[in-house]
Protein backbone atom coordinates (compact mmCIF):
# COMPACT_ATOMS: atom_id res chain seq x y z
CA UNK A 1 0.00 0.00 0.00
CA UNK A 2 1.63 2.92 -1.01
CA UNK A 3 2.28 5.96 1.81
CA UNK A 4 -0.57 8.14 2.57
CA UNK A 5 0.10 12.11 4.14
CA UNK A 6 -2.10 14.23 5.91
CA UNK A 7 -1.78 17.91 6.72
CA UNK A 8 -1.11 18.20 10.64
CA UNK A 9 -1.50 21.49 12.34
CA UNK A 10 0.36 22.81 15.22
CA UNK A 11 0.43 25.23 17.27
CA UNK A 12 3.52 27.76 17.40
CA UNK A 13 3.89 27.09 20.79
CA UNK A 14 5.77 28.52 23.65
CA UNK A 15 7.67 26.04 25.82
CA UNK A 16 6.27 25.42 28.85
CA UNK A 17 2.15 26.96 28.58
CA UNK A 18 -0.99 26.28 30.87
CA UNK A 19 -3.93 28.72 30.09
CA UNK A 20 -2.47 31.98 30.65
CA UNK A 21 0.49 31.08 32.40
CA UNK A 22 3.35 31.61 30.12
CA UNK A 23 7.27 30.27 31.39
CA UNK A 24 8.82 32.11 29.32
CA UNK A 25 12.69 31.43 28.35
CA UNK A 26 13.32 34.18 25.89
CA UNK A 27 13.27 37.21 23.63
CA UNK A 28 11.88 35.76 21.15
CA UNK A 29 8.80 34.03 22.54
CA UNK A 30 8.70 37.47 24.88
CA UNK A 31 8.40 39.00 20.89
CA UNK A 32 6.30 36.57 19.29
CA UNK A 33 3.84 37.08 22.42
CA UNK A 34 4.10 41.25 22.99
CA UNK A 35 3.87 41.69 19.22
CA UNK A 36 0.58 41.36 18.14
CA UNK A 37 -0.37 43.41 21.20
CA UNK A 38 1.95 45.72 21.20
CA UNK A 39 2.07 46.80 17.69
CA UNK A 40 -1.69 47.93 17.38
CA UNK A 41 -1.09 50.24 20.18
CA UNK A 42 1.92 51.67 18.71
CA UNK A 43 0.38 52.18 15.49
CA UNK A 44 -2.64 53.91 16.63
CA UNK A 45 -0.96 56.15 18.70
CA UNK A 46 1.36 56.82 16.00
CA UNK A 47 -0.98 58.08 13.16
CA UNK A 48 -2.00 61.35 14.95
CA UNK A 49 1.70 62.32 14.75
CA UNK A 50 1.80 61.56 10.67
CA UNK A 51 -0.36 65.04 10.82
CA UNK A 52 1.96 66.88 8.70
CA UNK A 53 3.30 64.12 6.22
CA UNK A 54 -0.96 63.13 5.19
CA UNK A 55 -2.41 66.03 5.49
CA UNK A 56 -5.74 67.29 8.07
CA UNK A 57 -8.19 65.57 5.85
CA UNK A 58 -6.86 62.01 6.04
CA UNK A 59 -6.88 63.01 9.85
CA UNK A 60 -10.26 63.59 9.97
CA UNK A 61 -10.76 60.35 8.20
CA UNK A 62 -9.04 58.76 11.06
CA UNK A 63 -11.20 60.52 14.01
CA UNK A 64 -14.22 59.08 12.11
CA UNK A 65 -12.70 55.34 11.55
CA UNK A 66 -11.97 55.62 15.07
CA UNK A 67 -15.47 56.68 15.58
CA UNK A 68 -16.66 53.66 13.12
CA UNK A 69 -14.39 51.19 15.24
CA UNK A 70 -15.86 52.26 18.77
CA UNK A 71 -19.56 51.64 17.27
CA UNK A 72 -18.04 48.17 15.71
CA UNK A 73 -16.80 47.43 19.18
CA UNK A 74 -20.42 47.97 20.74
CA UNK A 75 -21.65 45.57 17.88
CA UNK A 76 -19.34 42.92 18.99
CA UNK A 77 -19.87 43.18 22.06
CA UNK A 78 -23.74 43.20 22.02
CA UNK A 79 -23.38 40.05 19.63
CA UNK A 80 -21.45 38.21 22.56
CA UNK A 81 -24.03 38.52 23.75
CA UNK A 82 -26.81 37.02 21.44
CA UNK A 83 -27.81 40.36 20.77
CA UNK A 84 -27.80 41.01 16.80
CA UNK A 85 -28.20 44.17 16.78
CA UNK A 86 -28.89 46.20 13.67
CA UNK A 87 -28.76 49.75 15.31
CA UNK A 88 -25.97 51.28 16.37
CA UNK A 89 -26.75 54.84 14.95
CA UNK A 90 -29.51 54.78 18.36
CA UNK A 91 -25.94 55.13 21.01
CA UNK A 92 -24.49 57.23 18.55
CA UNK A 93 -27.90 59.32 18.10
CA UNK A 94 -28.81 59.64 21.67
CA UNK A 95 -25.08 60.11 22.99
CA UNK A 96 -24.71 62.90 19.90
CA UNK A 97 -28.29 64.92 20.90
CA UNK A 98 -27.54 64.65 24.62
CA UNK A 99 -23.97 66.08 24.33
CA UNK A 100 -25.59 68.50 21.95
CA UNK A 101 -28.57 69.26 23.89
CA UNK A 102 -26.62 69.60 27.10
CA UNK A 103 -24.08 72.52 25.30
CA UNK A 104 -26.33 74.33 23.05
CA UNK A 105 -28.67 74.70 26.58
CA UNK A 106 -26.68 75.38 29.08
CA UNK A 107 -23.54 76.04 27.51
CA UNK A 108 -21.48 73.59 29.54
CA UNK A 109 -18.07 72.98 27.65
CA UNK A 110 -16.98 69.71 26.20
CA UNK A 111 -15.06 68.00 29.19
CA UNK A 112 -18.38 68.31 30.89
CA UNK A 113 -21.07 67.41 28.37
CA UNK A 114 -19.38 64.61 26.66
CA UNK A 115 -18.77 62.04 29.97
CA UNK A 116 -22.35 63.12 30.93
CA UNK A 117 -23.67 62.64 26.88
CA UNK A 118 -21.77 59.38 27.05
CA UNK A 119 -23.16 58.06 30.15
CA UNK A 120 -26.70 59.39 29.88
CA UNK A 121 -26.96 58.21 25.93
CA UNK A 122 -25.50 54.50 27.19
CA UNK A 123 -28.29 54.67 29.76
CA UNK A 124 -31.03 56.03 27.89
CA UNK A 125 -30.71 53.65 24.78
CA UNK A 126 -30.41 50.47 27.92
CA UNK A 127 -33.83 51.80 29.03
CA UNK A 128 -35.32 51.88 25.99
CA UNK A 129 -34.71 48.32 25.12
CA UNK A 130 -34.57 46.86 28.61
CA UNK A 131 -38.43 46.52 27.26
CA UNK A 132 -37.15 44.36 24.15
CA UNK A 133 -34.22 42.57 25.70
CA UNK A 134 -35.85 38.85 26.06
CA UNK A 135 -36.42 39.35 22.10
CA UNK A 136 -33.71 36.72 20.40
CA UNK A 137 -32.10 37.00 17.37
CA UNK A 138 -33.54 38.22 14.34
CA UNK A 139 -36.82 39.82 16.36
CA UNK A 140 -34.12 42.17 18.21
CA UNK A 141 -32.90 42.98 15.25
CA UNK A 142 -35.62 44.61 14.08
CA UNK A 143 -36.50 46.55 16.68
CA UNK A 144 -33.05 47.92 16.88
CA UNK A 145 -33.05 48.76 13.24
CA UNK A 146 -36.16 50.64 13.45
CA UNK A 147 -35.45 52.68 16.70
CA UNK A 148 -33.16 55.30 15.21
CA UNK A 149 -35.63 55.55 12.73
CA UNK A 150 -38.15 56.59 15.46
CA UNK A 151 -36.21 58.55 16.90
CA UNK A 152 -34.82 60.83 13.71
CA UNK A 153 -38.46 60.88 12.51
CA UNK A 154 -39.89 62.04 16.57
CA UNK A 155 -37.02 64.80 16.66
CA UNK A 156 -38.47 66.04 12.52
CA UNK A 157 -42.02 66.08 13.52
CA UNK A 158 -42.30 67.03 17.46
CA UNK A 159 -39.51 70.34 16.51
CA UNK A 160 -37.26 69.66 19.81
CA UNK A 161 -33.78 69.23 19.84
CA UNK A 162 -33.26 71.40 16.54
CA UNK A 163 -36.57 69.60 14.64
CA UNK A 164 -34.60 68.72 11.00
CA UNK A 165 -32.08 71.60 11.33
CA UNK A 166 -30.37 69.86 14.36
CA UNK A 167 -28.18 72.39 16.31
CA UNK A 168 -25.21 74.40 15.12
CA UNK A 169 -22.15 76.57 16.52
CA UNK A 170 -21.46 74.25 19.55
CA UNK A 171 -18.54 74.71 21.44
CA UNK A 172 -15.52 73.06 19.84
CA UNK A 173 -12.33 70.99 20.97
CA UNK A 174 -9.59 72.30 22.52
CA UNK A 175 -6.80 71.98 19.75
CA UNK A 176 -6.16 69.76 17.67
CA UNK A 177 -3.96 67.04 19.32
CA UNK A 178 -7.03 66.39 21.86
CA UNK A 179 -8.93 66.01 18.64
CA UNK A 180 -6.63 63.07 17.46
CA UNK A 181 -5.50 61.62 20.62
CA UNK A 182 -9.15 61.09 22.20
CA UNK A 183 -10.72 59.00 20.12
CA UNK A 184 -7.67 56.75 19.32
CA UNK A 185 -7.14 56.28 23.32
CA UNK A 186 -11.01 55.76 23.52
CA UNK A 187 -10.42 52.91 20.74
CA UNK A 188 -7.56 51.38 22.49
CA UNK A 189 -9.36 51.64 25.64
CA UNK A 190 -12.31 49.93 24.61
CA UNK A 191 -10.33 47.27 22.19
CA UNK A 192 -8.48 45.91 25.08
CA UNK A 193 -10.91 46.50 27.93
CA UNK A 194 -13.34 44.14 25.77
CA UNK A 195 -11.48 42.02 24.89
CA UNK A 196 -10.35 41.43 28.78
CA UNK A 197 -14.01 41.87 29.78
CA UNK A 198 -14.53 38.86 27.37
CA UNK A 199 -12.56 36.55 29.11
CA UNK A 200 -13.24 36.92 32.54
CA UNK A 201 -15.57 35.14 34.32
CA UNK A 202 -18.52 37.51 33.76
CA UNK A 203 -17.53 37.79 30.04
CA UNK A 204 -17.85 33.70 29.71
CA UNK A 205 -21.28 34.11 31.78
CA UNK A 206 -22.55 36.82 28.77
CA UNK A 207 -20.81 34.09 25.91
CA UNK A 208 -22.88 31.28 27.98
CA UNK A 209 -25.55 33.34 26.91
CA UNK A 210 -25.33 33.44 23.29
CA UNK A 211 -24.77 29.93 23.04
CA UNK A 212 -27.58 28.77 25.02
CA UNK A 213 -29.94 31.32 27.53
CA UNK A 214 -31.73 28.66 28.80
CA UNK A 215 -29.12 27.01 30.16
CA UNK A 216 -27.72 30.19 32.11
CA UNK A 217 -30.95 30.90 32.99
CA UNK A 218 -30.80 27.12 34.75
CA UNK A 219 -27.36 28.43 36.27
CA UNK A 220 -29.93 30.62 38.12
CA UNK A 221 -28.55 33.33 36.60
CA UNK A 222 -30.78 36.52 35.49
CA UNK A 223 -29.82 37.14 32.39
CA UNK A 224 -31.96 40.08 31.65
CA UNK A 225 -29.88 41.56 34.21
CA UNK A 226 -26.76 40.83 32.21
CA UNK A 227 -27.82 41.78 28.42
CA UNK A 228 -28.68 45.25 30.53
CA UNK A 229 -25.51 45.90 31.95
CA UNK A 230 -23.85 44.33 28.65
CA UNK A 231 -26.12 46.87 26.21
CA UNK A 232 -24.70 49.66 28.73
CA UNK A 233 -21.33 49.02 28.58
CA UNK A 234 -21.79 48.33 24.32
CA UNK A 235 -23.57 51.75 24.99
CA UNK A 236 -20.96 53.89 26.27
CA UNK A 237 -18.69 52.81 23.86
CA UNK A 238 -21.31 54.04 21.26
CA UNK A 239 -22.61 57.16 22.94
CA UNK A 240 -19.09 57.95 23.50
CA UNK A 241 -18.94 58.34 19.58
CA UNK A 242 -21.92 60.31 19.19
CA UNK A 243 -20.66 62.60 21.81
CA UNK A 244 -17.41 63.01 20.55
CA UNK A 245 -18.44 63.60 17.19
CA UNK A 246 -20.69 66.08 18.26
CA UNK A 247 -17.98 68.36 19.24
CA UNK A 248 -15.95 67.35 16.63
CA UNK A 249 -18.20 68.88 14.07
CA UNK A 250 -19.85 71.31 16.45
CA UNK A 251 -23.19 70.51 14.92
CA UNK A 252 -26.01 67.41 15.74
CA UNK A 253 -28.70 66.78 13.73
CA UNK A 254 -30.62 64.26 12.15
CA UNK A 255 -28.17 62.46 10.39
CA UNK A 256 -26.92 61.29 14.09
CA UNK A 257 -29.17 58.34 13.55
CA UNK A 258 -28.61 57.65 9.79
CA UNK A 259 -29.03 53.93 8.30
CA UNK A 260 -24.72 54.44 8.03
CA UNK A 261 -24.17 54.22 11.97
CA UNK A 262 -26.28 50.99 11.72
CA UNK A 263 -25.21 49.02 8.88
CA UNK A 264 -20.91 49.97 8.38
CA UNK A 265 -20.12 49.30 12.37
CA UNK A 266 -21.69 45.40 11.11
CA UNK A 267 -20.00 45.30 8.12
CA UNK A 268 -16.76 46.44 9.67
CA UNK A 269 -17.33 43.41 12.27
CA UNK A 270 -18.22 40.40 9.24
CA UNK A 271 -15.09 41.48 7.87
CA UNK A 272 -12.83 41.65 10.00
CA UNK A 273 -13.84 38.70 12.13
CA UNK A 274 -16.57 38.51 14.73
CA UNK A 275 -16.26 38.21 18.26
CA UNK A 276 -12.72 38.95 18.76
CA UNK A 277 -12.44 42.70 18.97
CA UNK A 278 -9.52 42.97 17.04
CA UNK A 279 -11.29 42.35 13.92
CA UNK A 280 -14.10 44.93 14.40
CA UNK A 281 -11.13 47.27 14.80
CA UNK A 282 -9.35 46.13 11.97
CA UNK A 283 -12.43 45.80 9.84
CA UNK A 284 -12.89 49.61 10.41
CA UNK A 285 -9.87 50.50 9.40
CA UNK A 286 -10.12 49.01 6.14
CA UNK A 287 -13.47 49.86 5.36
CA UNK A 288 -13.46 53.79 5.96
CA UNK A 289 -10.18 54.88 4.64
CA UNK A 290 -11.17 52.32 1.29
CA UNK A 291 -14.06 54.26 0.27
CA UNK A 292 -12.06 57.59 0.78
CA UNK A 293 -9.78 56.29 -1.23
CA UNK A 294 -12.55 54.92 -3.76
CA UNK A 295 -13.84 58.84 -4.01
CA UNK A 296 -11.45 58.77 -7.02
CA UNK A 297 -13.89 56.99 -9.07
CA UNK A 298 -17.00 58.97 -8.08
CA UNK A 299 -20.23 57.52 -8.40
CA UNK A 300 -18.98 53.99 -9.40
CA UNK A 301 -17.07 54.14 -5.67
CA UNK A 302 -19.93 51.98 -4.07
CA UNK A 303 -19.90 49.64 -7.36
CA UNK A 304 -16.28 48.97 -6.22
CA UNK A 305 -16.55 49.54 -2.31
CA UNK A 306 -19.32 46.13 -2.39
CA UNK A 307 -17.54 44.22 -5.08
CA UNK A 308 -14.70 44.49 -2.76
CA UNK A 309 -16.51 43.52 0.71
CA UNK A 310 -18.37 40.50 -1.34
CA UNK A 311 -15.40 39.00 -2.44
CA UNK A 312 -13.22 39.57 1.20
CA UNK A 313 -17.17 38.04 3.15
CA UNK A 314 -17.08 35.11 0.53
CA UNK A 315 -13.29 34.30 0.66
CA UNK A 316 -12.71 34.73 3.83
CA UNK A 317 -15.72 34.29 5.68
CA UNK A 318 -13.69 33.34 8.82
CA UNK A 319 -12.95 37.64 9.09
CA UNK A 320 -9.70 38.83 7.94
CA UNK A 321 -8.48 38.99 11.46
CA UNK A 322 -9.09 35.53 12.43
CA UNK A 323 -7.26 34.26 9.75
CA UNK A 324 -4.17 36.32 10.14
CA UNK A 325 -4.21 35.07 14.12
CA UNK A 326 -4.54 31.24 12.87
CA UNK A 327 -1.53 31.65 10.33
CA UNK A 328 0.26 33.44 13.26
CA UNK A 329 -0.22 30.74 15.90
CA UNK A 330 -0.03 27.53 13.72
CA UNK A 331 1.72 26.46 11.17
CA UNK A 332 1.31 23.50 8.76
CA UNK A 333 3.14 20.58 7.61
CA UNK A 334 2.75 16.85 5.93
CA UNK A 335 2.77 13.72 7.91
CA UNK A 336 3.14 10.31 7.30
CA UNK A 337 -0.31 8.02 8.08
CA UNK A 338 -0.96 4.12 7.90
CA UNK B 1 -21.92 -4.43 -2.12
CA UNK B 2 -20.32 -1.29 0.16
CA UNK B 3 -16.76 -1.78 0.80
CA UNK B 4 -14.09 0.25 2.79
CA UNK B 5 -10.42 -0.04 2.35
CA UNK B 6 -8.29 0.82 5.00
CA UNK B 7 -10.12 4.01 5.60
CA UNK B 8 -8.98 7.26 7.60
CA UNK B 9 -10.75 10.05 9.44
CA UNK B 10 -8.62 12.79 10.89
CA UNK B 11 -10.27 15.48 13.21
CA UNK B 12 -7.75 18.51 13.27
CA UNK B 13 -5.09 15.80 14.62
CA UNK B 14 -6.95 13.59 16.28
CA UNK B 15 -7.87 9.81 14.19
CA UNK B 16 -11.21 9.56 14.32
CA UNK B 17 -11.18 6.12 12.61
CA UNK B 18 -7.92 3.93 12.34
CA UNK B 19 -7.35 2.23 9.25
CA UNK B 20 -10.57 0.57 8.83
CA UNK B 21 -12.28 -1.73 6.45
CA UNK B 22 -15.38 -3.81 6.47
CA UNK B 23 -17.45 -4.85 3.96
CA UNK B 24 -21.46 -5.32 3.74
CA UNK B 25 -23.12 -8.02 1.70
CA UNK B 26 -26.33 -7.79 -0.48
CA UNK B 27 -29.15 -8.28 1.63
CA UNK B 28 -27.88 -8.52 5.14
CA UNK B 29 -28.22 -6.50 8.35
CA UNK B 30 -24.44 -5.53 9.61
CA UNK B 31 -23.76 -3.88 12.62
CA UNK B 32 -21.36 -1.22 14.20
CA UNK B 33 -20.66 -1.79 17.98
CA UNK B 34 -19.04 0.93 20.17
CA UNK B 35 -19.29 2.83 22.89
CA UNK B 36 -19.42 6.08 22.96
CA UNK B 37 -16.20 8.25 21.03
CA UNK B 38 -15.94 5.05 19.13
CA UNK B 39 -16.37 6.34 15.34
CA UNK B 40 -19.59 5.26 15.03
CA UNK B 41 -20.83 8.48 13.26
CA UNK B 42 -17.80 9.89 11.68
CA UNK B 43 -18.65 5.93 9.86
CA UNK B 44 -21.76 6.71 9.19
CA UNK B 45 -21.55 10.40 7.68
CA UNK B 46 -18.16 9.11 5.66
CA UNK B 47 -20.32 6.31 3.74
CA UNK B 48 -22.94 8.62 3.14
CA UNK B 49 -21.07 11.31 2.02
CA UNK B 50 -21.63 13.65 4.66
CA UNK B 51 -18.56 14.44 5.96
CA UNK B 52 -17.06 16.33 2.00
CA UNK B 53 -19.81 18.96 3.02
CA UNK B 54 -18.55 19.41 6.84
CA UNK B 55 -15.20 19.40 5.14
CA UNK B 56 -15.97 21.85 3.05
CA UNK B 57 -17.47 24.20 5.30
CA UNK B 58 -14.55 23.61 8.13
CA UNK B 59 -12.31 24.61 5.31
CA UNK B 60 -14.18 27.36 4.66
CA UNK B 61 -14.16 29.57 7.71
CA UNK B 62 -11.09 28.21 9.00
CA UNK B 63 -12.04 25.50 11.41
CA UNK B 64 -11.42 21.85 11.89
CA UNK B 65 -9.31 20.21 9.39
CA UNK B 66 -10.67 16.95 8.46
CA UNK B 67 -9.08 14.56 6.32
CA UNK B 68 -10.57 11.35 4.81
CA UNK B 69 -8.39 8.63 3.33
CA UNK B 70 -9.07 5.70 2.43
CA UNK B 71 -11.75 4.05 -0.42
CA UNK B 72 -15.33 2.96 -0.34
CA UNK B 73 -16.48 1.42 -3.10
CA UNK B 74 -20.24 1.02 -3.89
CA UNK B 75 -21.58 -1.52 -6.02
CA UNK B 76 -17.59 -2.03 -7.35
CA UNK B 77 -17.80 1.69 -8.40
CA UNK B 78 -15.37 4.27 -6.26
CA UNK B 79 -17.31 6.75 -4.47
CA UNK B 80 -14.88 8.26 -2.24
CA UNK B 81 -15.66 11.68 -3.59
CA UNK B 82 -18.79 11.82 -4.37
CA UNK B 83 -21.12 14.38 -3.31
CA UNK B 84 -23.41 13.09 -0.59
CA UNK B 85 -26.42 14.46 -2.88
CA UNK B 86 -25.30 11.73 -5.74
CA UNK B 87 -24.61 9.24 -3.41
CA UNK B 88 -28.39 8.92 -2.23
CA UNK B 89 -29.43 8.84 -5.97
CA UNK B 90 -26.99 5.65 -6.06
CA UNK B 91 -29.12 4.44 -2.99
CA UNK B 92 -27.43 5.14 0.24
CA UNK B 93 -29.47 6.84 2.42
CA UNK B 94 -28.73 7.58 6.26
CA UNK B 95 -31.02 8.67 8.83
CA UNK B 96 -29.31 10.56 11.42
CA UNK B 97 -28.98 10.30 14.95
CA UNK B 98 -31.41 11.96 17.12
CA UNK B 99 -34.07 11.96 14.80
CA UNK B 100 -33.93 14.83 12.54
CA UNK B 101 -37.43 15.57 11.53
CA UNK B 102 -38.41 18.66 9.88
CA UNK B 103 -40.92 19.69 13.47
CA UNK B 104 -42.81 22.38 11.67
CA UNK B 105 -44.34 19.80 9.39
CA UNK B 106 -47.25 17.34 9.46
CA UNK B 107 -45.76 13.40 9.78
CA UNK B 108 -47.22 13.47 6.30
CA UNK B 109 -45.44 16.15 4.24
CA UNK B 110 -42.29 14.99 6.19
CA UNK B 111 -42.66 11.67 4.43
CA UNK B 112 -43.43 13.60 1.52
CA UNK B 113 -40.40 15.47 1.79
CA UNK B 114 -38.74 12.62 0.93
CA UNK B 115 -39.73 11.47 -1.64
CA UNK B 116 -38.36 14.58 -3.32
CA UNK B 117 -35.43 12.64 -5.61
CA UNK B 118 -38.20 9.82 -7.27
CA UNK B 119 -40.33 10.61 -10.29
CA UNK B 120 -41.67 6.93 -10.52
CA UNK B 121 -45.36 5.70 -9.92
CA UNK B 122 -44.72 3.79 -6.60
CA UNK B 123 -44.60 6.29 -4.01
CA UNK B 124 -48.11 5.57 -2.95
CA UNK B 125 -46.66 1.92 -2.31
CA UNK B 126 -43.80 3.16 -0.49
CA UNK B 127 -46.15 5.01 1.48
CA UNK B 128 -48.24 1.67 2.62
CA UNK B 129 -45.09 0.12 3.76
CA UNK B 130 -43.45 2.81 5.64
CA UNK B 131 -47.07 3.04 7.21
CA UNK B 132 -47.32 -1.01 7.60
CA UNK B 133 -44.13 -1.23 8.97
CA UNK B 134 -44.86 1.70 11.45
CA UNK B 135 -48.41 1.58 12.17
CA UNK B 136 -48.12 4.28 14.69
CA UNK B 137 -47.00 6.98 11.65
CA UNK B 138 -50.66 5.97 10.40
CA UNK B 139 -52.31 7.16 13.12
CA UNK B 140 -50.16 10.80 13.24
CA UNK B 141 -50.31 11.62 9.99
CA UNK B 142 -51.91 15.24 10.80
CA UNK B 143 -49.48 15.89 13.50
CA UNK B 144 -46.77 18.14 13.77
CA UNK B 145 -43.39 16.20 13.83
CA UNK B 146 -42.00 18.48 16.55
CA UNK B 147 -44.87 17.55 18.87
CA UNK B 148 -44.30 13.74 18.52
CA UNK B 149 -42.33 11.95 20.85
CA UNK B 150 -38.75 10.93 20.57
CA UNK B 151 -39.59 7.16 19.55
CA UNK B 152 -42.54 8.49 16.84
CA UNK B 153 -39.57 10.77 15.71
CA UNK B 154 -37.09 8.19 15.50
CA UNK B 155 -39.70 5.83 13.50
CA UNK B 156 -40.38 9.02 11.14
CA UNK B 157 -36.87 9.31 10.56
CA UNK B 158 -36.43 6.14 9.71
CA UNK B 159 -39.64 6.22 7.31
CA UNK B 160 -38.66 9.25 6.08
CA UNK B 161 -35.38 7.33 4.75
CA UNK B 162 -37.07 4.40 3.27
CA UNK B 163 -39.23 6.70 1.56
CA UNK B 164 -35.92 7.75 -0.96
CA UNK B 165 -36.10 3.77 -1.88
CA UNK B 166 -32.75 3.17 -0.75
CA UNK B 167 -30.86 0.07 -1.67
CA UNK B 168 -28.30 0.60 1.43
CA UNK B 169 -29.68 1.84 4.55
CA UNK B 170 -27.28 3.86 6.99
CA UNK B 171 -29.03 3.76 10.33
CA UNK B 172 -27.28 5.82 13.12
CA UNK B 173 -28.30 4.87 16.36
CA UNK B 174 -31.83 4.27 15.90
CA UNK B 175 -32.32 2.79 20.06
CA UNK B 176 -30.89 5.78 21.11
CA UNK B 177 -33.40 7.12 23.76
CA UNK B 178 -36.16 4.62 23.17
CA UNK B 179 -37.54 2.55 26.17
CA UNK B 180 -36.61 -1.36 25.78
CA UNK B 181 -40.50 -2.01 24.55
CA UNK B 182 -39.53 1.10 22.05
CA UNK B 183 -36.55 -0.70 21.01
CA UNK B 184 -38.04 -4.22 20.24
CA UNK B 185 -40.75 -2.59 18.18
CA UNK B 186 -37.68 -0.65 15.72
CA UNK B 187 -35.85 -4.37 15.66
CA UNK B 188 -38.96 -5.53 14.37
CA UNK B 189 -39.04 -2.99 11.76
CA UNK B 190 -35.83 -3.38 11.29
CA UNK B 191 -36.28 -7.24 10.61
CA UNK B 192 -39.49 -6.55 7.97
CA UNK B 193 -37.41 -3.61 6.19
CA UNK B 194 -34.63 -5.95 5.52
CA UNK B 195 -37.15 -8.35 4.13
CA UNK B 196 -38.02 -5.48 1.39
CA UNK B 197 -34.34 -6.80 0.14
CA UNK B 198 -33.03 -3.37 1.87
CA UNK B 199 -29.47 -3.86 2.58
CA UNK B 200 -28.89 -2.39 6.58
CA UNK B 201 -25.90 -0.91 8.30
CA UNK B 202 -27.13 -0.07 11.74
CA UNK B 203 -24.60 1.43 14.34
CA UNK B 204 -25.11 0.86 17.72
CA UNK B 205 -24.19 1.00 21.57
CA UNK B 206 -26.49 -1.04 23.09
CA UNK B 207 -25.63 -4.19 21.36
CA UNK B 208 -28.16 -6.73 23.79
CA UNK B 209 -31.66 -6.06 21.68
CA UNK B 210 -29.60 -5.73 18.10
CA UNK B 211 -27.50 -8.77 18.44
CA UNK B 212 -29.35 -11.29 17.60
CA UNK B 213 -30.75 -9.92 14.03
CA UNK B 214 -27.32 -8.94 12.67
CA UNK B 215 -25.75 -11.07 10.05
CA UNK B 216 -22.36 -9.49 11.03
CA UNK B 217 -20.82 -7.34 13.38
CA UNK B 218 -18.41 -5.31 13.72
CA UNK B 219 -16.92 -3.87 17.50
CA UNK B 220 -14.67 -0.82 16.88
CA UNK B 221 -12.73 0.74 19.82
CA UNK B 222 -11.62 4.11 19.07
CA UNK B 223 -11.41 4.28 15.61
CA UNK B 224 -9.98 0.28 15.26
CA UNK B 225 -11.88 -2.21 14.65
CA UNK B 226 -11.69 -4.44 17.10
CA UNK B 227 -13.42 -7.57 16.49
CA UNK B 228 -16.16 -9.40 14.07
CA UNK B 229 -18.41 -12.01 13.42
CA UNK B 230 -21.52 -13.16 13.19
CA UNK B 231 -23.80 -11.89 15.65
CA UNK B 232 -24.59 -15.54 17.11
CA UNK B 233 -20.07 -15.31 17.62
CA UNK B 234 -20.69 -11.88 19.13
CA UNK B 235 -22.92 -13.08 21.62
CA UNK B 236 -21.34 -15.89 22.73
CA UNK B 237 -17.81 -13.62 23.02
CA UNK B 238 -16.73 -13.26 26.02
CA UNK B 239 -15.43 -9.86 25.51
CA UNK B 240 -18.30 -8.10 24.15
CA UNK B 241 -20.15 -9.67 26.90
CA UNK B 242 -17.95 -7.78 29.42
CA UNK B 243 -18.18 -4.87 27.26
CA UNK B 244 -21.73 -4.32 26.52
CA UNK B 245 -23.55 -6.60 28.60
CA UNK B 246 -22.18 -6.18 31.98
CA UNK B 247 -22.11 -9.56 32.66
Amino acid sequence: MSVRYRKERLDRGIKARCEDIFALSSYREMLYLLLPRVLPVIALLSLPLLKGVVGLYWEKVLVVTCAIALLALSWDLMASVGLVCLGQALFFGAGAYLTGFLNHSFGWPPFLTIPLGTLGGALFCTLLLLPVLRLRGIYFAIVTLTLPLLLARFIETTKILGGNVGMSGLSPLPGIWFELYVPVVALLICLFGFRRLINEDYGLVLQGIRDNDRAVMSGAINIYKLKAQAVFIAGVAGAFAGAFMTHYYQFVGMPAFALDYSILPLTCAVLGGVGSFAGPTLGAFILVPLSEILRAFGTLRVVFYSTILIICVVGLPEGIFHYIQRKYHQFERLVEVG
Amino acid sequence: MLEIKNLMVFFENALAINDLSLEVHRGKIVGVLGSNSAGKTTLMNTISGLIIDMKKKEDRKGGERITVLGEIRFEGEDITDTKPSERVKKGIVLSRERHPVFPDSTVEENLKIATYLRKDPQIKKSFEFVYTVFPRLKELRKRKAGFCSGGEQQMLAIGMALMTKPRLLLMDEPLLGLSPAMQQDLIRAIKEIREEGVTILVTEQFARPLLPIIDRGYVIENGTLILTGTGKELMDNPEVKAAYFGL
